[in-house]
């Protein structure tokens, strides 16, 4: 994972999926009505056919696009966010989905966690892939808590060197 | 500041010194001294030395990479808000 740009990409990841995630379980569980694909607008239907093509041809549009999809405009600019930060690219699709179901997981998010991990066996990861990724969540959800209730201070910041490289396009 | 005092690797007994060695080599890193967490760990093995295990377990490469793991790892980390 040399160089900034993995890390950048990671944290759009992490972004966009804590975004779906409040809109799924937040607005789900406060009853928001999730709009039908069938009743839908064209432009919203041609947002949703994209969806679905996405994540293998789904046979229903994830749940916190339905609910954001009274706002055609709004759908379609966090659609396109999404599918970016998602998309095979430094990272591979898989680690994105792996990264997602991390997130979920630490969130406790319902939709976030059974989803990703529906996406991860979609793209190929065995159980036991799956088990090496719920294994560093536990883990790392355990370090992070016992380094906050000794109030620990960073001390491995300099183990890996800064990325000289300019902005893209700079 | 932290809750607790902070030994120093000197201050441990050696078998306890030894496993810093290990923990350098793991993280491929010449500390000045073995970080915060792998101190904090040594304090007590009971729980330090099954839970370090646990972790090389989960880090370990499998069908992901430990590259990828530290990923996973770091975003944890960050959804945690673990300052450390």
């Amino acid at each position: 994972m040399a160089g900034d740009a993995p890390w950048y990409e990671a944290a759009q990841v992490v972004g966009i999926t804590n975004a779906l995630n409040v809109a799924a379980d937040g607005l789900g569980a406060a009853g928001m009505t999730a709009v039908e694909p069938a009743r839908a607008p064209a432009e919203v239907r041609a947002t949703f056919d994209e969806i679905r093509a996405f994540f293998g041809g789904a046979a229903e549009v994830p749940a916190p696009f339905r609910l954001i999809a009274h706002d055609a405009g709004y759908l379609a600019d966090v659609w396109g966010a999404t599918r970016h930060a998602f998309a095979d690219n430094r990272l591979p699709r898989r680690l994105k989905a792996a990264l997602a179901f991390a997130v979920s997981m630490t969130t406790r998010s319902p939709f976030g966690s059974a989803f990703h991990l529906a996406e991860m066996r979609r793209l190929g990861v065995t159980e036991r892939g799956v088990l090496e990724v719920i294994g560093v969540t536990q883990m790392f959800s355990s370090y992070t808590k016992i380094a906050d209730t000794l109030a620990l201070e960073p001390d491995m910041g300099d183990m890996a060197p800064a990325d000289p490289s300019p902005a893209p396009g700079g | 500041m932290p809750t607790v005092r902070l030994r120093d690797a000197s201050e441990y007994p050696e078998p306890i010194r030894k496993m810093f060695e290990l923990s350098r080599e793991w993280f491929n890193h010449d500390f000045k001294e073995p970080p915060a967490m792998s101190r904090v760990m040594a304090w007590d093995p009971g729980f330090g030395a099954p839970h370090g295990r646990a972790m090389k377990r989960a880090m370990a490469p499998g069908e992901f990479s430990r590259g990828e793991k530290e990923m996973v790892a770091a975003v944890v980390s960050g959804v945690n808000a673990c300052h450390y």
